[in-house]
């Protein structure tokens, strides 16, 4: 809350007397001191639609149990949350909101994390009294969009998602249509659930009526874990957790990431997170990964371990290094980490003095903006780089254009990419770079995924996807994010500030970190825009940098 | 869009969308007007009525689905609507119903080959005292026998 200091009221929630700021709702209220009342149609994102009537409380001196999403506390107010007779009325909805429900949990792929389910083993638990036939929807397992599945039967009609079309991605798609025993979700006639954000429907649907086609199917909710992390498809950052199964390597044919959820950040992405970013995550379970550093003679690829292939990447470079008339290039990429970036800065500087950092923001993605959440620029962490001076901002550092007229001139010796598929990146950036690439006598190629560039690179070295390793992003406002290492890196696979160090070392520095965050730790100190952050004062919400609104 | 209102009926819409305060409130009136110009609401129609109030074509046809006198498919020429409650029940009802049905050869719900009548029964309208009513298209008719019936329908050209 900004602005003027809310006056505090007095309530007493189940016998204890809390103070709470004027205008919090009771549902609010209540769960901020670790009273959870059951709710479907609530959100604290949308509007109050008051539908389901699943939280009802019991307030002292008024004659009806009320709806605690939408009464706010007060002095002197007496709220009952679990005495006998909102039970009763909650058992009551319950039964309501189970007469056409199919009961098909075994089926259902929401099952375990159903509000439904757990409101019905909580406060339900009746024998049903039910003698009438259910009555029948018409959609069930329909797509609606490309992401998202409809089963109307299942649906509680709490219009989360048609609030959620109308006030957050504004595209109107949903709408409760028909009347009574009759009513239903569904789209528009011939009309697809397609806005950039649809998905977001299925996290917020309580029960399993919207759901999300690519996981459907795929593992069951209870064997998923869950780590934090930060979404690395564009310079937002959103804030989401990755939801991965590893001990069973059976189900979703071995994939170790399952899904992708939002995670509430009211700083960067409140509760939402877009498709293009939901479904960000398959190259990182994807058969082309790059297992090992490979080297390639005469054309052939040959895993020769890391010693080999880190002792022939210093040796070729310390090479190029000793010749006057070419330079060595470093192509920095801003899908790196913050520490890889440092050490990337200080081991070529230290080590291979007079390198050309070179950087660009281009990816192969669409450069698709609203003012929603996406942001034109595609990278994680570009704004972390600006911040160190790894951008062509600063005078030292080349543009893509401007190497690749190093290049064909026949001035750059060796160069080291970064992460970036030149030759895969929209025309304006890649043309020619298929041919200027097998003009440099040594190409040498860090990165997660087999490409056309890594194809063209002598020397290769497999590094961890953002979920395989810890380190920082910088979002486009300059808030550092921390992105959790959920999982070890696929096979020989390491984080990069680890290839980077370990290179340093192969060229005869003594560089000697032990974790992402003792990078981190140094980069705080001597980086003017970082000083004074660590990885506990980012913590779960992130920091903005010092100097980054500048 | 291919379904528009002609000029008088746009005027139209513009005096309904006066008389509310917001443009949204016209909704009603204005898709009565279609129903009458278009004969029954497509998804078409509803864009179209959707384009006129500013409003997202699902809110639109929330709207029609909600209202079951909103026609959704084609009716006959005349829409002969039965009240089945227990008021005319009682006063004979069911015996009109049988007498339509056999008349016309169609069950509820259906229109004659011709697509002359289309037969509903519907809830109470509101005239008990005249029971057993019906009403075909805006017309009540109250009092009815089985020989007032046929009188009645034989009557419609």
């Amino acid at each position: 809350m900004s602005g003027k200091e809310k006056k505090t009221v007095k309530t007493v929630i189940d016998g204890k007397e809390y103070a709470f700021p004027q205008g919090t709702t009771i549902l609010e209220a209540a769960k901020s001191v670790g009273i959870e009342i059951p709710h479907f149609c609530y959100h604290p994102g949308l509007s109050i639609a008051g539908a389901c009537r699943m939280c009802l409380v019991e307030i002292e001196k008024m004659p009806k149990l009320q709806i605690s999403c939408h009464m706010t506390v007060d002095d002197g107010m007496v709220i009952h949350t679990n005495n006998e007779r909102v039970k009763k009325a909650r058992k009551a909805m319950l039964e309501f909101h189970l007469v056409n429900h199919p009961l098909d949990c075994p089926v259902c792929d929401q099952g375990g994390e159903c509000n439904l389910q757990i409101y019905y083993m909580m406060h339900g638990n009746y024998i049903s009294r039910l003698r009438e036939n259910k009555v029948k929807k018409t959609k069930k397992a329909f797509q609606i969009g490309p992401h998202v599945m409809l089963d109307q039967e299942r649906c509680v009609l709490c219009s989360r998602c048609v609030r959620f079309c109308q006030e957050i991605s504004k595209s109107n798609e949903l709408g409760i249509f028909q009347r009574g025993d009759r009513e239903e979700i569904d789209v528009f006639p011939d009309m697809q659930l397609n806005s950039p954000y649809s998905a977001n429907v299925v996290d917020i649907c309580p029960v399993g009526a919207l759901l999300d086609k690519d996981f459907r199917f795929k593992t069951r909710a209870w064997y998923l874990e869950s780590a934090d992390s930060i979404c690395p498809r564009c310079s937002r950052g959103c804030n989401i957790e990755i939801h991965y199964n590893l001990n069973r390597p059976w189900k979703n044919e071995g994939r170790r990431l399952a899904r992708l959820k939002p995670r509430c950040n009211l700083e960067v992405n409140d509760w939402w997170v877009c498709d293009e970013g939901r479904y960000s995550f398959k190259f990182i379970d994807d058969d082309n990964r790059i297992e090992g550093p490979l080297v390639r003679t005469d054309g052939k690829a040959r895993n020769t371990g890391f010693k080999e292939a880190l002792e022939l990447a210093a040796e070729s470079l310390r090479n190029s290094a000793a010749s006057t008339d070419v330079e060595i290039a470093v192509l920095v990429s801003p899908r790196a980490a913050n520490e890889e970036l440092y050490l990337l800065k200080h081991v070529f500087s230290e080590q291979l003095p007079g390198t050309r950092l070179v950087f660009s923001s281009a990816t192969p993605f669409e450069p698709t903006e609203d003012d929603i959440l996406r942001k034109k620029d595609k990278n994680s962490n570009t704004r972390g780089a600006e911040l160190m001076g790894l951008t062509p901002d600063s005078a030292q550092v080349w543009s893509l254009s401007e190497l690749k007229d190093a290049v064909l001139a026949g001035e750059i010796g060796a160069l080291y990419i970064c992460y970036h598929d030149i030759t895969g990146l929209p025309e304006e950036f890649s043309a020619g770079w298929a041919e200027a690439l097998e003009r440099i006598p040594l190409v040498v190629y860090q990165g997660t995924n087999t490409c056309p560039t890594s194809e063209k690179a002598q020397i290769i070295f497999p590094a961890a996807a953002f979920a395989e390793r810890e380190g920082t992003v910088t979002n486009f406002e300059g808030r550092v994010q921390i992105q959790q290492k959920v999982f070890e890196p696929l096979s020989e696979a390491l984080p990069g500030w680890q290839i980077i160090q370990s290179l340093g070392v192969a060229l005869g520095g003594s560089y000697e970190y032990e974790s992402a965050e003792e990078v981190f730790a140094d980069l705080a100190k001597n980086e003017p825009a970082f000083a004074g952050l660590s990885y506990e004062k980012i913590g779960s919400g992130g920091f903005v940098a010092k100097d980054a609104k500048a | 869009m291919s379904v528009s209102f002609p000029e008088k009926d746009r005027k139209l819409v513009e005096e309904m969308i006066r008389h509310y305060p917001h443009k949204k409130s016209a909704i009603g009136d204005v898709l009565y007007l279609a129903q009458k110009h278009f004969g029954y609401i497509t998804p078409e129609v509803e864009l179209y009525v959707a384009s006129l109030l500013d409003l997202p074509a699902s809110y639109v046809h929330q709207v029609v689905t909600f209202y079951s006198m909103y026609l959704k498919k084609p009716v006959g020429k005349y829409l002969i609507m039965l009240c089945d409650n227990v008021s005319c029940l009682l006063c004979g009802a069911e015996d009109l119903l049988g007498r339509i049905k056999e008349k016309l050869g169609i069950e509820v719900g259906e229109t004659t080959q011709e697509g002359k009548f289309t037969l509903w029964t519907v809830e109470c309208l509101g005239a008990c005292e005249q029971a057993p009513v019906m009403m075909i298209n805006d017309k009540l008719y109250g009092n009815l026998t089985p020989d007032k019936l046929d009188r009645l329908l034989d009557s419609l050209e």
